[in-house]
Parts: structure tokens; C-alpha cells; sequence
């Protein structure tokens, strides 16, 4: 596909996700956790910092409710926010 | 005698250009915009910290587009977010097949502007895999993402405070080829 063209053309090919493709919810059972999160950001205008917790129990509900493989917290990201579950 | 020799030298590296392209450009990823090869060791927990000494936030903002072969609604939840380099972050978009038959889509996405692109690290998204949607039904559609720390030692994106993550989605009856060959 990327033989041909001329360099120095930027090109921008997609790169898979490193984790893969998140299944559907499609009985909304983590749509809560979303909803909480989401209202969250609008509560602390889109800072991401505020809202990490929320952003680590959606993840939480998607890998007890088998949508998402179980996986360390720290490999995601949440090393800091160990320690804290939500109910 | 000579010009027949040169012209058959000439012909000949235009030959050897693709092998040679293929050991350099392949050995080089991101020379001169190559894409890498999806690095797994990027993940490492270490790397997926705040960099809570950066002194910006980056604003992230989501599009999203619709092929005219897809009855399919589709934007995102948030229009942006402010994250962190290392900071990994949640969001949404969110899906609905407006037809009254099953339809099965299938994303791209794309990152402007260019050069920010390689410093968006997805860990877990919906693209180029397909998803399909019954009749009426309504979805939402998680990204999981982060901007690698080292963003913060590229002088080039010194003046990027605005990433942009637009996602397509096709619909997967015409679109056979998106489906990424690993």
C-alpha cells in the first residue's frame, strides 16, 4: 500500500489499538459509570485529572461485567489511583 | 558505449530502489512520516504516568463522520477534553442504526495535526474491527487513550495544544478492505 509514493509525503496510516477493539455494550450495563463520568467532566470543564477515578470504575464495571479482558490497573494507567475501588 | 552503460546503470538502481527502500525505510520507522510498527512496549506501566510537571493541558478534541451508505447517527458524547502527556483518558461516542434492518459499520480514524499523530497512543477504541448494530438499537462506543510522555521532549510540539481524533464510520458491506491485515 505505502510503496510508490514519493518521501517525505507525511502519511498517516492507522495503527491498530494496542489492546484491540472494546466489545459492545449493548445492554448498557455500564452506562451508568459512563453517565457519572461524563457529568463529571462537565462538572470540572473537561479536566481530565478530576475525573480519572470515574474513568477507572467504568473500566472496572466493563471487566466485571466481561466486556473488557481483565487486566492490571497499573498497565492502564491508574498506577496512582491504586488502592481506591468504588463501591 | 559509455552512454549505454550509464543508461544501464540507471536502470539498474531503479530496479534496486525497492529493495533498498524496504531495508532502510523499514529499519528507520518514522522517517520522514513511515508509520511504526505498533510498539507493544510502549504500554509499560511506567510510561503511563501524569506528567503532572508539564505545564499545559492538552486539549483533545473528537469529530466524527458518517459515510452516506450507513443510516447510522453518530457523534461523540464530549466535544474535548483536557488530559495530561502520560494521563490515560475515557470517552465516548455514541452509535445508532436508524434503519429498521441490522447493519454492520466499520471505523477509521484519523489524528490531525500530522505530526501530533504518533504521540496518540490508543489502548482500546472500536475501530477497524466490525460492529454491528440491530435494528433501532443505540450504543455507546468507549475510547481508551493516551498522549506518550515523549511529547513532552519534542520541541516540534512545542505550539500543539489542540489534537484532534476524528473517527469515520463506513459501512462494513462496502468497505471490505478497511479491516486492518495484521
Amino acid at each position: 500500500m505505502s510503496f510508490g509514493r514519493p518521501p517525505n509525503i507525511e502519511s498517516f496510516s492507522g495503527d491498530p489499538p494496542a489492546l484491540g477493539s472494546f466489545p459492545l455494550d449493548h445492554l448498557g450495563e455500564c452506562t451508568h459509570f459512563m453517565k457519572k463520568f461524563l457529568q463529571c467532566l462537565k462538572d470540572n470543564k473537561g479536566d481530565n485529572g478530576a475525573c480519572r477515578h470515574m474513568s477507572k470504575s467504568y473500566l472496572l464495571c466493563r471487566m466485571d461485567k466481561g466486556l473488557m479482558a481483565p487486566d492490571d490497573l497499573r498497565n492502564l494507567g491508574f498506577k496512582d489511583l491504586e488502592g481506591e475501588r468504588d463501591p | 558505449m559509455y552512454a549505454l552503460a550509464v543508461f544501464i546503470t540507471m536502470v539498474g538502481l531503479s530496479y534496486a530502489s525497492v529493495p533498498l527502500y524496504r531495508i532502510f525505510c523499514a529499519a528507520v520507522p518514522g522517517f520522514s512520516g513511515t508509520p511504526g510498527t505498533a510498539d507493544s512496549s510502549r504500554l509499560e506501566p511506567d510510561r503511563l504516568v501524569p506528567a503532572t510537571n508539564f505545564g499545559r493541558r492538552i486539549r483533545i478534541t473528537f469529530a466524527s463522520n458518517i459515510s452516506d451508505a450507513l443510516q447510522w447517527a453518530f457523534k461523540p458524547e464530549l466535544r474535548e477534553i483536557r488530559v495530561l502527556p502520560g494521563e490515560t483518558a475515557l470517552t465516548f461516542y455514541k452509535a445508532k442504526n436508524k434503519s429498521d434492518e441490522d447493519i454492520v459499520g466499520i471505523a477509521t480514524y484519523n489524528v490531525t495535526p500530522q505530526k501530533a499523530a504518533k504521540y496518540f497512543n490508543k489502548i482500546q477504541c472500536f475501530c477497524f474491527e466490525e460492529q454491528k448494530l440491530r435494528a433501532g438499537e443505540e450504543v455507546d462506543m468507549p475510547v481508551f487513550f493516551y498522549i506518550d510522555p515523549d511529547f513532552m521532549n519534542d520541541p516540534y510540539m512545542k505550539d500543539v495544544n489542540t489534537v484532534t481524533l476524528s473517527y469515520t464510520f463506513f459501512n462494513a458491506k462496502y468497505a471490505k478492505n478497511l479491516a486492518h491485515q495484521s
